[in-house]
């Protein structure tokens, strides 16, 4: 059976040219970089090479970039530093729809004393910079609103928000995870101070990612043991997976312009028919004014999610919800929450998210068997008539 | 994905006993779209006191719908005190296993269940109360229907259940 992998927001196929960039590293060349003979050292070439290739990817100088082992990684060390850059400025404000690698960690350093401020977003999923605006002060060490949604695909304003956090003389972090790679950034033109993203979202490895840090901003580090990463980030370096990182960067960036408008083209020819052949579904922020080209999350009324993904999964089609009926108690997204969409409707959500690799096939297959799947669920549901 | 069972899958995908039921001796509707699961069912009990015809609808996963399903037939011809005590675990087993996760799917129709058994009472303790006000003893009384003993006034009873009771209840002499 031909599988049609529409869940590129939880993680990607890793690209081809990623893994043969890989390979050597994890067979005959596994020095250590940091070892002071010529078999280990060598290997810093790679480590330079990568560094570079994301560095390119992101607008920013090759000393400004950390190796870690993903986006938590670097969330946690962009607010686990910041608070303790000033003794005097320990608050942190971020907003109410981030991962929560984000709002988990500023929740956990509010229990150890910081101040948290949480920015509302409106009824499309964008940032209230009115909100933010009153949120942050003297006392404010950190802001961190994430680049995009990892639900709704709307992007932030950031270089609004970095003018605000700077104004008040505050750092400013985002959460880039789902934005690398899938839309431009420019860390310099957006002004940012620190952004975290991860291998995996953008066809390279799982376990990696880096931070972007800029020059000048002495972020303290959260692991300490050896000098890697000039003390920001001990521990061995991955050298397979940086190189893997690397080199999905390097691709990301020669595509970028592609997957923007063709990723762009399909997630909207797919949104336009499920509209059409699925009665009761709706787009979620579908008024925002930016969004990723291959990330949405539709409404089918008065379907259950699951049911749906049930139902897809076993034809090969795969594709995720907010929420898990697990438990009897279903936690709904937060993010959907946060925009006040209708609580009855919560369950009824399905993201969808697109890669370069998805193609018009993938996509008339998955609205074929949608307008199935729904029409069948809706006969079974309490809510039609 | 869960691991479901054969039997399972079988009645998500092939759900028994959708829909509703006109006129029903007893309906429910138990959970909501907000809880992730939600019921509606509709019985009705035959002369001997038996569960006759049963039709549900649900908003919820597969093993909510799967569990919907079972439980309908399995209620099916049981006289109702029997298929109230139908359990959570026997439900399971009929499906050939559910993950533990799933449980509460199931808690949901004996709910259903006893919810539409309990507006069954409701209607017929209506019924019953109009009756006595007349002083009529029935020899059956059913949401719907009620049967009198042969004398008694057919056309009396008729007029007075139209006036008092909000829906049509046939009379008849048995």
């Amino acid at each position: 059976m031909n599988t049609v992998y529409l869940d590129n927001a939880a993680t990607t196929r890793m690209a081809p040219e990623v893994l043969e960039a890989m390979l050597p590293f994890l067979k005959d060349e596994f020095g250590n970089p940091s070892s002071f003979h010529s078999f280990g050292s060598s290997q810093m070439e790679a480590i330079e090479k990568a560094r570079d290739q994301v560095a390119r990817l992101l607008g920013a100088k090759c000393e400004e970039i950390f190796f870690t082992s993903g986006g938590t990684e670097s969330d946690n060390q962009a607010l686990r530093g910041a608070v303790k850059i000033d003794p005097d400025r320990r608050g942190i404000v971020t907003s109410s729809v981030e991962h929560p690698a984000v709002l988990e960690t500023a929740r956990a350093l509010a229990d150890e004393g910081s101040t948290l401020g949480i920015v509302e977003v409106n009824m499309n999923g964008e940032l209230d910079l009115e909100s933010l605006n009153k949120l942050v002060n003297q006392q404010t060490a950190i802001v961190s609103i994430m680049a995009a949604n990892n639900e709704t695909g709307v992007i932030m304003p950031l270089k609004e928000a970095a003018d605000i956090a700077h104004k008040a003389g505050a750092v400013f972090h985002t959460d880039a995870v789902q934005m690398v790679g899938k839309s431009p950034i420019d860390v310099h033109a957006l002004d940012l101070d620190i952004l975290s993203l991860s291998a995996h979202k953008l066809h390279g490895p799982k376990g990696v990612g880096a931070i972007y840090i800029k020059k000048g901003i002495d972020l303290p580090p959260m692991l300490t043991g050896g000098h890697q990463e000039k003390g920001v980030r001990s521990g061995t370096y991955n050298v397979p997976g940086i190189v893997g990182l690397g080199k999905a960067s390097e691709l990301a960036l020669a595509h970028l312009k592609d997957t923007v408008v063709e990723e762009g083209i399909l997630r909207e020819s797919f949104e336009k028919r499920v509209l059409e052949s699925c009665p009761g579904s709706f787009i979620v922020s579908e008024g925002a004014a930016r969004r990723l080209p291959g990330t949405v999350t539709i409404i089918f009324r008065s379907i259950e999610s699951e049911a749906v993904l049930t139902l897809l999964d076993m034809q090969g089609v795969y594709a995720s919800s907010g929420s898990a009926c697990s438990t009897g108690n279903k936690n709904s997204s937060h993010v959907l929450y946060a925009m006040g969409v209708d609580i009855n409707l919560a369950n009824s959500a399905l993201r969808f998210s697109l890669s370069r690799y998805t193609t018009e096939e993938d996509i008339d297959r998955t609205v074929e068997l949608l307008s199935k799947i729904v029409e069948r669920l809706r006969q079974i549901s309490p809510y039609t008539e | 994905m869960w691991q479901y069972s054969e039997i399972l899958m079988d009645h998500f995908m092939n759900p028994r006993n959708v829909g509703n039921l006109d006129n029903p001796d007893g309906h429910s509707e138990v959970g909501s779209p907000q809880c992730g699961d939600a019921m509606f069912l509709d019985i009705d009990i035959d002369d001997e006191g038996r569960i006759g015809d049963i039709a549900f609808k649900t908003f919820g996963c597969a093993g909510a719908i799967a569990s919907a399903s079972a439980l309908t037939e399995m209620c099916r011809g049981l006289p109702v005190e029997e298929a109230l005590q139908i359990k959570n675990s026997q439900i399971a087993k009929y499906l050939g296993g559910m993950p533990p996760e799933k449980f509460h799917c199931s808690v949901m129709g004996h709910q259903a269940l006893r919810d539409a058994v309990k507006d069954f009472n409701t209607k017929c303790d209506e019924i019953s109360a109009v009756l006595a006000d007349i002083e009529i003893s029935p020899v059956l009384v059913r949401p719907g229907r009620v049967y009198l003993k042969s004398g008694d006034d057919v056309k009396a009873v008729e007029r007075v259940l139209k006036e008092k009771i909000e829906r049509n209840v046939l009379v008849e002499v048995k």
